[in-house]
């Protein structure tokens, strides 16, 4: 099998081999190395199968060669004695004229007789005559020892067998034409050299064949890592019963469930600890909120206490939600609650949402504009209402914090919509724009991480963010199969972008998620 | 004076939610166990309940069930998780809404006076209105199917008006959340979704294939006329 090349590099040169290269079938050689498993195997088999159906053409065809020449030989050598006799006898006849008597010879086809007596040459055919013998076969039937040699005439293969006739001081040459034997074995040859194709290729198919059956469990096994990768930590491999790839299985299996259990226990204590840090939140939201109702009766310093005592509560408190919510996504437990809404107003009733209140509870006006692109209205969105809340308040705060605040909002569409060449949405941006200081480019990949603050760390003093606002953005956009990203704003400043697909190809589980053919506009197509 | 039960174990939190709780005008007893609040509840009358999930002894969700077959009060869940799971949990266990520990004093109140208040105003339509066997009486707070009167919790009665005064009106679940519990446009469309499940298993002939209370799928629910 593919194994059968001995590594004989890389067992004298520990170097730089590792031990995965040294592992690996063949490893020595780069080209085996660059090609897959399969297709070595491939290549293994259709060299093997080419030496073996070359060896076993070659020897058909020498024995076949040797017993086809044997048996004419035998043959030629029969006639050519026979007529030499012939020859003899009418030769001790005085009268007897020699033309007549060579043309008389019964002779095979395509053999030719060639005769000398009396010192002279007498032969049946013009093109084949005394000069057409080799000169060492007439020296030796004339010297008096019958002889044969196969000879080459005019391109053509022939046979001479020679009989010296002592008895009449003559010599019988026959000549005979092996060109019917050499084109039989020329037809077995191309008949043997097919055949070793055909099998060379079917010793490569077979090949092929072989080495997809053995490699079918590893693309089980490849199927099995790709889910695992994409989140699916339940997912295990079935070895069948066949029991080489058992204990590649278990390994894989027991690797996988552990690796689940790790992730599903560090993700629990998240949220244990978040769920315990809840009980006491509570108890201090409770009292700071008497504390607050009875706020007039504080001393100035006392209030101040106060203030900053409830600031922080309520940034510990976010913390902790956007913590668990976090633990959430890393266990793989959020769950998207969808509900079929318009997306301008989802995003101004988002954005509303994300304005301050005041003292007494009330919201304030939203300091900035909310536009909308051409062919926006009438769309519909799936969408996670409560989530793409979550996105917009920390979108708006995010610029609050960095950039002085958002300047404006747009909803858009994608593809934009133009009236000359209408294509269905495919989805909805949501554009959030700040006329901050902008993000440097190289910041930009890392703003979506965890408690990242980069070149603002020195704006920390925010009683809001908790570090994870973006880091739940972009999660929260994923979790809808949407992106989210930041770019320059024309003008200054930054945007950032929320793109959110008109139809997730994962349907939420609220069984109202559907679209009602009658009472939804067709999907955005410009009228 | 509204009286206002709080059932909860952490005495920490109990005491800290009577607190904040009396400050907004209400009497509030509390009780550390779903035993202890069943015997209380049978007692004494009060006109909400505030029940935490997780308790020694039977659960948040088994005192719900226990106080719902004897009651229609008003009941409110605490729990410190917003799952699907525990949320659709507490509701099919009878309660009217939820609120996430820690909450925000103010906002418990304001769940409180929407719950309080549409119990005291279920008299607005005073006119009978009816649907196929069922019929609802706003001004008493009966509901009676073919006949025999249906014992619908508050919520529930609020959610049944609303749908039968609109009959054939397709309803969104933002609007049913805003008439019916006082939300805004992000209130939890699984309270809408959890109630209308018990409303049909009360009113419909087959409540896996309702006739009346009927989705419309990416709309919300209408009462079919």
């Amino acid at each position: 099998m593919a194994t059968a090349v001995p590594d004989a590099t890389s067992t004298g040169d520990p170097a730089p081999g590792s031990t995965r290269h040294r592992r690996s079938p063949g490893g020595g050689s780069r080209l085996s190395s660059r090609l897959g498993l399969r297709a070595r195997v491939t290549v293994t088999f259709a060299i093997g199968a080419l030496g073996l159906s070359t060896l076993m053409a070659g020897i058909t065809y020498f024995t076949a060669r040797q017993t086809f020449l044997n048996e004419r030989q035998s043959a030629e050598q029969r006639q050519a004695f026979a007529n030499a006799a012939l020859v003899q006898n009418a030769l001790r006849s005085p009268i007897t004229q020699v033309n007549q008597l060579i043309e008389s010879v019964d002779t095979l086809p395509g053999s030719r007789s060639v005769l000398r007596t009396g010192g002279q040459w007498y032969a049946t055919s013009i093109s084949v005559g005394q000069s057409a013998i080799p000169a060492g076969e007439r020296a030796l039937v004339l010297a008096g020892t019958p002889a044969s040699q196969l000879f080459t005439l005019a391109g053509s293969p022939q046979e001479v067998i020679g009989v010296p006739l002592p008895a009449v001081h003559a010599a019988y040459f026959e000549v005979f034409s092996l060109d019917e034997l050499a084109g039989t074995l020329r037809a077995l040859a191309v008949a043997l050299a097919a055949a070793a194709l055909v099998t060379t290729v079917a010793g490569a198919a077979v090949g092929r064949w072989a080495a997809s059956r053995a490699l079918r469990p590893l693309a089980g096994l490849t199927d099995a890592a790709v889910a695992i990768a994409g989140g699916q930590l339940d997912t295990r491999v079935d070895s069948g019963d066949d029991a080489d790839l058992e204990e590649l299985a278990a390994a894989f299996n027991a690797m996988t469930a552990n690796l689940q259990d790790r992730i599903e226990r560090e993700a629990r204590f998240t949220s244990d600890v978040s769920h315990e840090l809840r009980s006491p939140l509570t108890t201090l939201t409770a009292t700071v909120a008497v504390l607050e109702s009875h706020r007039d009766q504080l001393a100035p310093r006392a209030q101040s206490a106060l203030d900053l005592l409830d600031g922080d509560l309520q940034r510990f408190t976010r913390m902790v939600d956007d913590l668990l919510e976090i633990s959430r996504f890393d266990a793989g437990s959020a769950e998207l609650s969808l509900d079929e809404v318009d997306p301008v107003e989802l995003v101004r009733r988002a954005v509303a949402a994300s304005a301050p209140v005041d003292d007494e509870g009330v919201r304030g006006p939203v300091p900035f504009p909310v536009e909308v692109g051409a062919g926006v209205e009438g769309l519909r969105l799936q969408v996670d209402k409560r989530r793409f809340e979550r996105v917009m308040a920390n979108l708006v705060e995010n610029a609050a914090v960095y950039a002085g605040g958002v300047t404006r909002v747009l909803v858009e569409r994608r593809p934009v919509s133009v009236t000359y060449a209408p294509l269905p949405a495919t989805s909805i941006l949501v554009v959030v724009e700040d006329h901050g200081p902008g993000i440097p480019p190289g910041e930009r990949d890392h703003l979506f991480e965890r408690f990242y603050r980069g070149g603002r760390a020195g704006q920390r003093a925010s009683s809001r963010g908790t570090g994870l606002g973006l880091s739940l953005v972009a999660e929260h956009v994923r979790l809808h199969g949407g992106r989210v990203w930041s770019e320059d704003a024309p003008g200054g400043g930054t945007r950032f972008v929320v793109e959110l697909p008109l139809h997730p190809a994962d349907d939420g589980d609220t069984g109202d998620e559907a679209v009602d053919a009658g009472g939804t506009p067709g999907a955005g197509v410009p009228a | 004076m509204s009286r206002i039960l709080i059932v909860e174990d952490d005495e920490r939190i109990r005491s800290s939610m009577r607190l904040a709780l009396e400050e907004e005008g209400y009497t509030v007893d509390g009780v550390g166990s779903g035993e202890e609040a069943v015997a209380r509840f049978a007692t004494e009358p009060y006109e909400l309940v505030l029940i935490d999930l997780m308790l020694p002894g039977i659960d948040g969700f088994e005192a719900c069930r226990a106080l719902r077959r004897t009651s229609t009060v008003p009941v409110i869940m605490v729990t410190a998780r917003s799952d699907t799971h525990d949320v659709v949990a507490g509701l099919e266990a009878g309660a009217d809404d939820y609120v996430t520990k820690p909450f925000v004093a103010k906002e418990l109140a304001a769940r409180i006076r929407a719950l309080l208040r549409r119990s005291r105003h279920e008299g607005e339509d005073a006119a009978v209105l009816s649907f196929g066997d069922v019929e609802i009486e706003p001004d008493a707070g009966v509901v009676r199917r073919a006949g025999a009167e249906v014992h619908c919790t508050r919520t529930e009665f609020r959610l049944l008006c609303e749908l039968a005064n609109h009959p054939g009106k397709v309803l969104s679940r933002e609007q049913l959340l805003e008439r019916v519990w006082g939300y805004d446009y992000f209130g939890d469309g699984r309270l809408v979704d959890v109630h209308v499940r018990r409303l049909r298993t009360k009113v419909e002939p087959d409540p896996a294939s309702p006739r009346f209370i009927l989705t419309v799928r990416g709309m919300g629910y209408k009462l079919a006329v």
